[in-house]
Formats: structure tokens, sequence, C-alpha cells
């Protein structure tokens, strides 16, 4: 039996190859449903980015075909593109807000692709932009921050602008760039449980990196994991079990639990990181130290 | 330090390792540098048997001798504006519309002069290129020559002062304007044009308010330096106090060209303090 509705993003064989000669993707398929939270894992350069992008063409892909909504991404240009992009959020790990302007002016400018290009130009927004703006911003919780400078904010109140920014867009799918990597355990919690409420609450299909294994587990319907530009795990999270762990990330790979809610001592993360036999090894669940 | 590394019988870092090349060619740019001095010395025919210093003592003197009587007007043919001080005005203006001038070409231009706004196409990558270059050629031009070239078109006089202070001006700050849009965060810009906005929303969204500081300091900065130029290029035919200033020093009225360079070194040195004030705000 044929779906009533087109699936919600298809992805055949894309391969990006960077100039220079880096292949980021190496022909990845993947079909994403309705009201799936997807976690993306693998290693820094594993193309986890790179597939992200693709999906809204912020990177160009060099070949193979993204389809949202029934409708070829890979193929649209000028309006038509701008047009799908609206629908499709986006997060990032630098939360990527202008930081000299409001934290309201920051959540309206996720309107600008419904916007005419005078309200731009003359920063006239329509009164429905603004209610919805205080109303996003009411929902993640810093409404009382609404006109102060975004640089002003720490980095998991500047996430949930991002987050109230890209929820202007009223999007069917909400792109994750590793929202979570330059935020604290605590903090990321909070983040990733908005990005929780937006997929069960409001039915947005989330697809989302993350370096900590323990939090694709709690937040993940579905774990997908990129090696070398290819997908090397596509399934249930609480699939992942400690071989398919090392085919992931590496033999001398060791995984370190990060505190699910409740607060683990922080020693005990720098004793299970000093396990590490080898640490020059490549530890998927530290921070990175960008 | 290499002995650290002999000691333990771990293999030298190559930086370490002192070779016949690195001593070579350190003696070698000095023995250089010797020689330019030395060449530079004989060729210019420095002369300072010439120099008067009882004859010139009595002029640095009669500078500091100052005479009022030329900051305003000392005939009834003359009106406050031909004189000492409202020429001064004169000039402090002079400066302040070259550099609006140069304002109103070079923004626009820089946005083409910035490689993360241009590249993309073949065709913006080219116009990109040809600004770059454009305000290079237009800024290794010294302002100076650019006011004589000027006061061959449009006589001498302020005309030629403004544009030629103007042109040059252009390069300049075109480059600054440039550099300051390819130094702005990318992340924002990428963010609004993942919400579905067009090139023109992305830049006046995400960039325009990460540019405004930078750019209105780099106008005061050039808004000083024009003040301060102002008065020189009166001295080439580009109207203002400098004309004034060359005309007392030819006639000898040197208690007058002293009250005058005493009035420069003040607006000179009041714009600096307000533009480092202004600037340090915006930083």
């Amino acid at each position: 039996m044929l779906p009533a509705v087109p699936r919600i993003l298809t992805i055949q064989d894309l391969a990006k190859i960077y100039p220079g000669g880096t292949k980021a993707l190496d022909g990845i398929s993947l079909d994403v449903e309705r009201g799936e939270f997807v976690v993306l894992i693998g290693l820094s350069g594993s193309g986890k980015s790179t597939l992200l992008r693709c999906v809204n063409r912020l990177v160009e892909p060099t070949s193979g075909r993204v389809i949202f909504d029934g409708i070829d991404v890979t193929a649209a240009s000028g309006d038509e593109l701008r047009r799908i992009r609206r629908r499709i959020g986006m997060i990032f790990q630098q939360f990527n807000l202008v930081r000299r302007v409001s934290v309201f002016a920051n959540v309206l400018s996720g309107r600008l692709g419904y916007r005419p290009l005078w309200r731009t130009v003359a920063f006239r927004p329509s009164r429905e932009d603004v209610a919805l703006a205080f109303e996003n911003l009411q929902r993640v919780g810093i409404l009382e921050k609404a006109f102060a400078r975004a640089d002003a904010l720490s980095g998991g109140q500047q996430q949930r602008v991002g987050i109230a920014r890209a929820l202007m867009q009223r999007p069917e799918l909400m792109l994750a760039d590793e929202p979570v990597a330059s935020l604290d355990p605590a903090t990321s919690h909070s983040v990733m449980k908005y990005l929780e409420e937006i997929n069960q609450k409001d039915g947005i299909t989330v697809i989302c990196s993350l370096h900590f294994l323990s939090l694709a587990r709690r937040y993940g319907t579905r774990v997908v994991a990129l090696k070398a530009g290819q997908i090397a795990f596509d399934g249930d999270p609480e699939a992942i079990d400690e071989r398919r762990f090392r085919e992931i990330y590496g033999e001398d790979a060791v995984e370190v639990e990060i505190g699910p809610e409740r607060h683990r001592d922080a020693r005990e993360l720098v004793a299970a990181a000093a396990r590490v036999a080898d640490p020059a090894a490549v530890d998927p669940d530290l921070p990175p130290d960008r | 330090m290499a002995d650290y590394f002999v000691a333990r019988g771990i293999p030298v870092p190559a930086e370490l390792r002192r070779t016949p090349l690195t001593d070579w060619r350190r003696w070698g740019t000095i023995a250089l540098s010797l020689l330019v001095v030395y060449i530079g010395l004989r060729i210019t025919d420095i002369d300072i048997s010439r120099a008067n210093p009882e004859y010139a003592s009595g002029v640095l003197l009669s500078l500091f001798r100052w005479d009022f009587s030329i900051l305003f007007p000392q005939n009834q043919f003359e009106t406050f504006w031909d004189a000492g001080l409202g020429l001064m005005i004169v000039t402090i203006f002079l400066g302040i519309i070259a550099t609006v001038f140069a304002v109103l070409i070079s923004l626009p231009l820089s946005f083409l002069g910035a490689r993360n706004i241009m590249t993309g196409h073949p065709l913006t990558a080219a116009v990109y290129g040809a600004i770059r270059i454009l305000f290079t050629i237009i800024r290794s031009i010294d302002v100076l020559i650019v006011v004589i070239l000027f006061s061959i078109i449009f006589g001498l006089g302020s005309a030629a002062g403004v544009f030629g202070l103007a042109f040059h001006n252009i390069g300049v700050l075109g480059k600054l304007y440039s550099e300051a849009i390819e130094g702005i965060d990318p992340g924002p810009g990428e963010a609004i044009t993942a919400t579905g906005a067009n090139r023109f929303q992305v830049i006046w969204t995400a960039m325009i308010p990460q540019i405004v500081n930078p750019f209105i300091s780099f106008t005061i900065y050039r808004l000083d330096t024009n003040v301060r130029l102002a008065p020189i290029i009166g001295l080439v035919g580009g109207g203002g106090i400098g004309v004034l200033l060359f005309q007392t020093v030819n006639l000898f009225e040197y208690p007058k060209a002293g009250v005058i360079i005493f009035m420069i070194v003040v607006t000179v040195a009041t714009m600096d303090f307000i533009s480092a004030q202004i600037r340090k705000q915006l930083v």
C-alpha cells in the first residue's frame, strides 16, 4: 500500500566531494519517516555535518538526490529552493546568532523566508510575526531576555534562541548540527528536551547529530552512524553494543558515559576518560576541543 | 637547546640544527642592509654644510612671535572667510566633504570587493578581482599627486582638493570596508540562508549588523586623517588654509605663518583625540 502523504525525506545515493578531493559523503541512501527523531553519530569528519547541510543545500552535493516531501531538493533552484528551505529548520553547534542584535530580532529573522523584502529593509515585522516571535521565545523559556543582546546570553540560552528562530519557520523537519557540542552536560539535556518536545508535541521530524552516544540512546528513536562518508549502522539506539560501537568509532575507542539527567560526578568522567589506554585514540564521547 | 636531545640520544629537531645556510642568510642580510645604507649615503649627496644655524634660529623664533592679525580680515576687501580663522574652518569642512564623497562611493563598491560575498559565480568572482585591483591602484597614487592631477582638471582651488582627497580615500576606505566584510562570522549568514531567506535578506540581516561598528570606526579614522591632510593639499593648489600658509612663508611673514601652523596643530590634535575617543567606544 502506498503512503497517503509523501515520505518526509528520502536521500538517494548522495555523494559529496569537496574541492581538494575530500570525499565527505560516499553514497548515502536514507529514508526518514514523519515524526522520527533520527540521531546521527560518527567520528569528527565522518560526514555528519555535510549530510545535514546537503539536505537544505547549504552544501551542494556532488551527486545523488535529496527528496523532501516529494519535492526534489537537489533539482530546485532560486525561489523554489527557498520555499523548501523555509519548511526545514536548522540549528547549529555555534548557535549562529547575529551577536550584536537583540534576541527578538534574531528570532524574527527565522521568518525571513515568508516576509516581503520591504519589511526586511524597513525593519517592520508584521503583527503576526511579532506575536509568533514572543510565543516561541516563551516556549523556550527566555521571553524575559527578548530585548537583550544575543551575545549577552549563556550558551544554552543562545541555543534556545536558535530553536525559537527555527520554530518561526513552522518547520516540518528540523536539522540539528551538533546542537549541544558546545554546552555542558546539564545544559545539553535542557536543549535536547526542547528538541524532544517539538518532536513529540508538534510532530516535527528531527535529524540531529550528536557526539554523546548516551544522549543518542536517550533521545533518538533511531540512530544512523556514519563512517568515512558511508552508513555504518542504521537502527534502534539500544542495538548499539560494544562490538557495533567499535565498528563505528574504531578499535581503540572506549565509550564514556555522560550523565543522563542524574548528574554524574565530574571526577567519574575524568576517571572514565583516563581509562582510555591510548590517549591519542579518538574518543567520541569526550567533548571536542573546539 | 640542542644538547638536551644529544644528551638523551633523541634525534635533534631540524629547527634546532644549525646549518651553514641559516648562518649564511643571517650574515648576508646584515651585509646587504649595510650596503644599502652606504650606497644611499653616497648617491643622495646629503650636504649639511649649507645649514645656517643663526638664520634658522632667527626664523624659528619669529615663528613663535605670533601675529594674530592673520586670523581676521586685514582690509575692507577681505571677508571673514578669506582670513585665517575662516580658512581653517573651510579646511576642516574640505576634509569632511572629501570623506563623505569617498564613503558614498566606496561603501557600495566595498561589497563588490568582498570575497565572501562575491564567490560562487565566475562573473562575480571576476568583479571582485577587478574591484580589489582598482582599490589598490587608486590607493597607490599618493594624495598629493592626485590633487595636482585634479587641479589640472578643475583648476586650483577647493574642487581639486576635495575630489583629489576623496579619490584617494575611495581606495583606502574601499579596502578597509571590504576587509571588514570579509572578516565577519559566516555562521549567522549560513543560519539565515537556511531559513529560506534570499541573498539580499542574508546580507541585510546577518552581515550588516556585524559590519556597522567597524565601518563607523574606519570612517572616523579616515575623517581624522583627511582633516589632517586638508591643510597640506592647499600647498599643492587644493584650496583652504594651506594656500594662506604657503603665501605667508613665501612673503617671509613668519609670525603669521607661526599662528597658522599652531592653529593647524591644535585642530589636528583635537580631531585625533576626539576620533580616538569615539573609536574606543566602538570596539
